[in-house]
């Protein structure tokens, strides 16, 4: 449904910056009807792939077909398949719910019976029956998103594009947002492309594609993504984590990886993981903080991939305190 | 086009009717003005070749101007706000032509102007203006036209702004320099050589004649007038311009640079 094939994206330089490269030789396909998170650190080149998705950016080179359209040189055609929910929000605070429906669907040429059909149907999927006359700034964050879907739903979307939509929104309006996006991908077979840093919403994705520098470093189910990593593996933390590592690999011989003041042990094979953090307790008790077993999650693929913590929790936090 | 153009203009004057004091303010403002300058500059006033005149009556037609360059300043810097808020991506991304968006803004623009000027017509009797059905028309069709022109400027500078503080810049040393340099303030004639340079290519001087004119000629004497003629012909350019100019820099979009 999505075919990008070799796509390359410089920023141009100024007199102060040297050009950036923001996606280099990027080749990704998403199938119909597939729910796809799109994952990486911030500056992997999400964002402006993103933004040449929707039409809002021309890149250096490369090819995207949507629905085998060309993007570039079918701009209409290709767009008038897709809906798009930004980050920021696009709904007028200003207007009712119903206010920013109609502009919608006027935007999209919606008119008459046909749109009060669409408006019924895109409105049974969100809780938004008993608000649509109410101005979209008394809404919650989470229906206020709600509205958003609403009005992607109008246009009966194949493909239905999200860059980051959850930040912002609590836990709890978080899963019923993407509840939500997961019951209305599998009536409508839509194919769904998804940027996210939480990882929890990424575990039940179809696949998940991982980006860093412009490049996809991987491309899975999760529980493919997952399996990488083996199937337990021993986390420690130290205050002298560099220098404990060099003393792990010349007493034990065993071979860790750090990621601040973090080691882990990922490559560990089932049942070995108990004795080998009761061997590294009792030897370096004193440098230890904390030692733990732990099934790999998601997140943990991102950073054994990325090589980067802190990340994704930066950003938990930042939506946790905004 | 049309149809979307109105969907977003019935946004805009949707916006500014739910804010009472912008409401409040955009009417007030120009009157205070108007009041108070015209008023104080009265005794002092003699318009060569108008001496009847009296200063209120003089900067009237510029205190119409002036509502239009304000209700094309506020609704200028709703294209910043749409575009941090949001909201604007949405419609650069739905499959709609680029003039409807340049119109949406403009044609909202345009009739909160309206709003104004007329409300603010209704003085001219006061004065001892005034008007019959021909010159009312030609008056309207002056506003529409104006009104128009000013806000298809001021989108044409605000597209790229990506702060309201930098289009706040942009107001204080070109708008409203426009604005005073029309004849709003003082008459063209003899101010100094520069001035009457300045005031002579500046196009926003055209359209306070086609303001002005309906007061004192019936809709055949305008027509007929060169003076008129020509004012007519720089507002439309102007503004056809302002429009065209506005949708190329819509149109514009980000290119990745060219592969070494």
């Amino acid at each position: 449904m999505i075919e990008i094939s070799h796509l390359t994206h410089i920023y141009p330089g100024s007199r102060k910056s040297p050009p950036r490269t923001a996606i280099d030789d990027l080749s990704l396909s998403i199938e119909t009807g597939e729910f796809c998170i799109l994952s990486g650190p911030n500056g992997s080149g999400k964002s402006t792939l993103f933004r040449i998705l929707c039409g809002m950016a021309l890149p250096s080179a490369g090819t995207i077909r949507i629905g085998g359209r060309d993007l570039f040189a079918e701009p209409a055609e290709a767009r008038a398949q897709m809906a798009v929910v930004f980050q920021s929000p696009a709904v007028d605070k200003y207007l009712s719910v119903a206010e920013n429906l109609r502009l919608h669907a006027a935007l999209y040429g919606l008119k008459g019976g046909d749109y009060a059909a669409r408006l019924e149907e895109a409105i049974g999927w969100t809780d938004l029956k008993d608000r649509l006359a109410d101005k979209v700034e008394t809404l919650s964050g989470g229906l206020a998103r709600q509205v958003e879907l609403a009005k992607c739903l109008l246009t009966r979307p194949a493909i239905l594009l999200l860059d980051e939509p959850t930040t912002g929104l609590d836990p709890n309006s978080r899963r019923n947002f993407v509840e939500a996006l997961h019951k209305i991908q599998r009536d409508r077979k839509m194919t769904v492309l998804m940027t996210s840093h939480i990882f929890s919403e990424a575990e039940d994705a179809d696949r998940v594609a991982i980006m860093k520098d412009g490049r996809l470093l991987a491309l899975d189910s999760p529980q493919a993504l997952r399996a990488q990593l083996g199937h337990e593996m021993v986390v420690l933390q130290s205050r002298h984590a560099t220098l404990l590592r060099t003393r792990i690999a010349t007493d034990l011989g065993l071979k860790t990886r750090q990621y601040g003041d973090e080691l882990r042990l990922e490559e560990t094979s089932n049942g070995d993981s108990l004795p080998i953090l009761e061997k590294l307790l009792s030897r370096y008790r004193g440098e230890i903080d904390s030692i733990a077993i732990k099934q790999p999650a998601l997140e943990d693929v991102f950073i054994h991939l990325t090589g980067k913590t802190g990340d994704s929790e930066d950003e938990q936090l930042e939506t946790l305190t905004r | 086009m049309i149809r979307v153009a109105f969907a977003l203009a019935q946004r805009e004057f949707t916006r500014f009717i739910r804010q009472p004091q912008r409401v409040v303010g955009t009417v007030a403002q120009p009157i205070l003005f108007w009041l108070f300058l015209g008023s104080g500059f009265s005794s002092s006033f003699r318009a060569p070749g108008m001496e009847h005149i009296s200063y209120l009556e003089y900067f009237y037609p510029g205190v119409l101007l002036m509502m239009m360059l304000f209700a094309s300043i506020f609704s200028s810097i709703t294209i910043i706000e749409d575009r941090d808020a949001g909201f604007l991506q949405s419609v650069l991304v739905a499959p709609v032509s680029r003039m409807a968006i340049v119109l949406g803004k403009v044609f909202g623009g345009t009739a909160i102007a309206l709003v104004q000027t007329l409300i603010f017509t209704v003085a001219a009797p006061f004065l001892g203006l005034s008007l019959n059905a021909g010159s009312l028309v030609l008056l309207l069709g002056a506003y529409v036209l104006a009104s128009m022109g000013f806000a298809a400027m001021g989108f044409f500078f605000a597209w790229p702004m990506r702060s309201s503080s930098g289009f706040h810049a942009i107001m204080m040393v070109f708008l409203m320099p426009l604005w005073m340099l029309s004849g709003a303030l003082f008459p063209i004639e003899r101010v100094p050589g520069w001035l009457h340079v300045l005031m002579n290519i500046n196009p926003v001087a055209h359209a306070l004649v086609l303001l002005r004119t309906p007061f004192y000629m019936t809709a055949g004497q305008a027509f007929a007038d060169q003076r008129y003629q020509i004012a007519l012909a720089v507002t439309v350019v102007w503004t056809a311009a302002c429009l065209l100019g506005s949708m190329a820099r819509v149109q514009k979009r980000d290119k990745g640079a060219a592969l070494r």
